[in-house]
């Protein structure tokens, strides 16, 4: 019997090439498909925000016993525009893809370019409609952000609700008023304010490398007053007499120095003019306190409080909505019930809702969790006792829907400039606005 | 009758023939082989992506899915876009700055840090290579707080010497260019100076003598023995800085994100917005291989200019 033949060498580098693409191969298909419908599940989850993370790891017991699965989470934080990008970039790839996603509102209009969302994210329509009277008890103010063509894709964090923080010391000693008048009666003290003590009682942001901030500060008082971005079909509205109304409104408070401009809501420049007392009161969301106030003045714990926003003459509400993060589900994965049932049973329930607000500050966003006796009664710290609560319940129904446009970072990015341009005074209002929807035409009609 | 060589059976003679046409074959492959590395990833990570590229240009993509071919459409889209317009613009600014700024300015350093007798010179050295190695986001930082209108150190500078501040260096669109292109001076000098400095350390001393014997003094040697010697490596400096300029991102991105009103946008940053913001890749694509070939052709004319590759 002869001995085996030795193999070449050309023989051997074949064998390998072809294990190496079988690896690779392999590699590239990922892990399994098959649903799973009970047991032992680890969820990946994405986001920008650490808050969430504390929320999603404290409602797993929850979960676990109102589900068939026991969950555990493995969470990947990232920028709010990089978990966007990561995302997609995972989805070409077809693998490495997250069971649940944070998509801070600013980056979702990114999911409604052409059929991203339906192709990448569950529909959540249906098991909302499924669960007896959830559809009505959500705020259709808040699932507007996350929705296209009457499917909604993200359930949100919060209602950010806009209202307004202010200096509760230094409004006695400038004998300023605590009770509602309008913006115009307000920035006429404003202005007094500013020349006989050189505070300011309005913020807008001028940061030339946040084309979102610069928008959000014209956002708040343009919504508040009925004006809006995008209609529910995503058709640009924004040139509008409230829009001219508002902005001329910011213009002449900037001229008067009732509106100061900062670089930067969260840096350094804001932190200044806040210990400097050259700001006493903004309008802005909630959740600024917790990111803009405890962390630039801790010091000015208790001397701060919180009303509705002043009322335009003109109408209008007393009260807008800024920011928030819808959370989505991916769709067609292995995890994608457990993730959605994770979803509802942490995020829709009673109870986490209530831990919403107790834990995050983040306001419920079911209609009937408003009445429970537990959010009323608890106090503020940092706004020296005072119970927020019920004055966030009697605005809920003023807080007006924001739908967003694909064309959106397009809009953003025109309009960003255009403002600028206005409170510099090389626009006016109306010429800003008109060039803004010129420029917005021509980049988002290609 | 004919014998065979002597010496010489024919069938060992074929045999060493075939033997010397194999080795003669073998060592024809040996150059390629050698060289193959290189060509198999100049091939995977240049010529593909640009193939790719040009193909995704004529496309319309939402990173999803299947490309959509629209022709020529994003090419006619962009020769009417007033964004692109004013990125290409922008980054003309950029590419000057880089070139009628930067550049001489990093000459003459190097002549200095290169002067006989200089006291401490490497820590001189050092101090101008560091903005080099510094994070840009650090410095990005570091100069959105120096350039702050309020509260900034540039403004508080002026009202200490000027009794007048409040100069708003990167909301304003004119100025936010004179601070990126401050930022880019900061950054980039010390960077071209390391190659200036090389040059000048390898100019032959008997030049500057004989210069010296002939009576110029320090312009004329400067000007006739430095600056010709150093035109090699101040050839490559330019066009290294062209093409840097060209493709600027960091210092427009992180200080002023493209603004304010698109005034420091340049044609990179329009890229990765359509690309990443957007979600517009065949329009990013077709943005990209139109930057391409304005550099590519820029800088091989820069090339010819300058006789760089030509044989001297």
């Amino acid at each position: 019997m002869y001995p085996p033949a030795r193999p070449n060498r050309r023989a051997l580098l074949r064998g390998a090439l072809g294990m190496g693409t079988a690896a690779a191969l392999s590699a590239c298909g990922g892990g399994s498909t098959t649903a799973l419908t009970s047991g032992d599940v680890t969820l990946a989850l994405w986001t920008h925000d650490p808050g969430y993370e504390a929320f999603f790891e404290k409602g797993t017991p929850e979960a676990d016993r109102l589900t068939d699965f026991r969950y555990h989470l493995k969470v990947t934080r990232a920028g709010a525009s990089d978990v966007v990008t990561k995302l997609l970039a995972q989805a070409v790839a077809g693998r490495g893809t997250p069971d649940l996603v944070g998509f801070e509102i600013g980056s979702f209009p990114r999911m409604l370019r052409g059929d991203i969302a339906e192709r990448l994210l569950y529909d959540l329509t249906d098991d909302i409609a499924a669960v007896p009277g959830l559809k009505d008890d959500l705020l259709p103010a808040r699932t507007a952000p996350f929705s296209e063509d009457g499917r909604v894709y993200a359930l949100d964090s919060d209602t950010p609700m806009v209202v307004y923080f202010y200096r509760d010391d230094l409004f006695e000693r400038y004998d300023l008023p605590k009770e509602a008048v309008t913006w115009e009666e307000f920035a006429e003290l404003g202005a007094r304010v500013h020349q006989d003590h050189g505070a300011s009682m309005c913020v807008v942001s001028t940061v030339g490398s946040d084309a979102g901030q610069v928008v959000q500060s014209f956002q708040m008082l343009l919504y508040q007053r009925g004006g809006a971005f995008f209609d529910a079909d995503q058709n640009l509205v924004l040139d509008s007499p409230e829009a001219e109304e508002v902005l001329r409104f910011l213009c002449d408070g900037l001229r008067s120095g009732f509106v100061i401009d900062v670089s930067d809501y969260y840096g350094a420049a804001m932190q200044t003019a806040l210990k400097q007392g050259r700001v006493i009161g903004l309008p802005m969301a909630i959740w600024y306190k917790n990111y803009g106030l405890v962390p630039n003045v801790p010091e000015q714990k208790g001397k701060w409080r919180v009303k509705a926003l002043p009322r335009f003459a003109g109408g209008g509400a007393v009260t807008a909505a800024a920011g928030g993060t819808g959370f989505g589900v991916i769709k067609d994965k292995a995890n994608t019930r457990a993730a959605k049932e994770f979803l509802f049973n942490t995020w829709l329930t009673h109870e986490g809702q209530v831990r919403r607000f107790t834990e995050t500050g983040y306001l419920p966003t079911r209609r009937s969790v408003y009445d429970d006796p537990r959010l009323s009664a608890a106090r503020d710290d940092f706004c020296g006792g005072q119970r927020l609560f019920p004055l966030y319940r009697d605005l809920l129904p003023q807080v007006p829907p924001f739908h967003q446009s694909p064309d959106q970072s397009i809009l953003y990015d025109v309009l960003a400039g255009n403002l600028l341009r206005a409170y510099h005074g090389d626009l006016s209002p109306r010429q800003a606005l008109k060039q803004t929807a010129a420029d917005f035409g021509d980049q988002a009609g290609r | 009758m004919t014998t065979a060589l002597a010496g010489q059976n024919p069938s060992t003679r074929d045999r060493a023939g075939e033997t010397d046409t194999a080795r003669r074959r073998k060592q024809s492959w040996a150059p390629y082989l050698f060289i193959s590395p290189f060509y198999l990833l100049y091939v995977l990570f240049m010529l593909v992506p640009v193939v790719v590229s040009l193909w995704l240009s004529l496309t319309e993509w939402v990173g999803l899915g299947t490309p959509h071919w629209v022709g020529l459409r994003n090419y006619r889209l962009l020769a009417t876009d007033i964004s692109f317009h004013r990125a290409l613009g922008n980054t003309a600014v950029f590419v000057l700055v880089a070139v009628c700024v930067v550049v001489p300015l990093a000459l003459l350093i190097a002549q200095a840090l290169n002067t006989r007798g200089l006291r401490v010179r490497d820590l001189w050295r050092t101090a101008y290579f560091v903005p080099v190695v510094v994070s840009p986001i650090l410095v990005a930082l570091i100069f959105g707080l120096v350039f702050d209108r309020q509260f900034g150190l540039a403004n508080s500078v002026l009202r200490a010497l000027f009794g007048t501040g409040g100069v708003d260096w990167l909301g304003d669109p004119s100025l936010a260019k004179v601070s990126i292109a401050l930022v880019m001076l900061w950054r980039w000098t010390g960077y071209l100076t390391v190659f200036f400095l090389a040059g000048l350390q390898n100019v032959p001393r008997e030049l500057y003598e004989s210069a010296s014997l002939d009576g110029a003094g320090r312009l004329r040697t400067f000007t006739n023995v430095t600056l010709p010697a150093l035109k090699p490596v101040t050839a490559f400096v330019v066009v290294t800085s062209f093409i840097g300029a060209a493709q600027i991102f960091e210092e427009p991105y992180l200080l002023t994100g493209g603004g304010p009103a698109e005034s420091t946008l340049s044609v990179t940053m329009f890229i990765y917005r359509a690309a990443f913001q957007r979600q517009q890749f065949g329009y990013a694509a077709a943005a990209a291989v139109v930057l391409f070939v304005v550099v590519f052709g820029l800088s091989q004319l820069v090339n010819r200019l300058l006789g760089i590759g030509r044989a001297s």
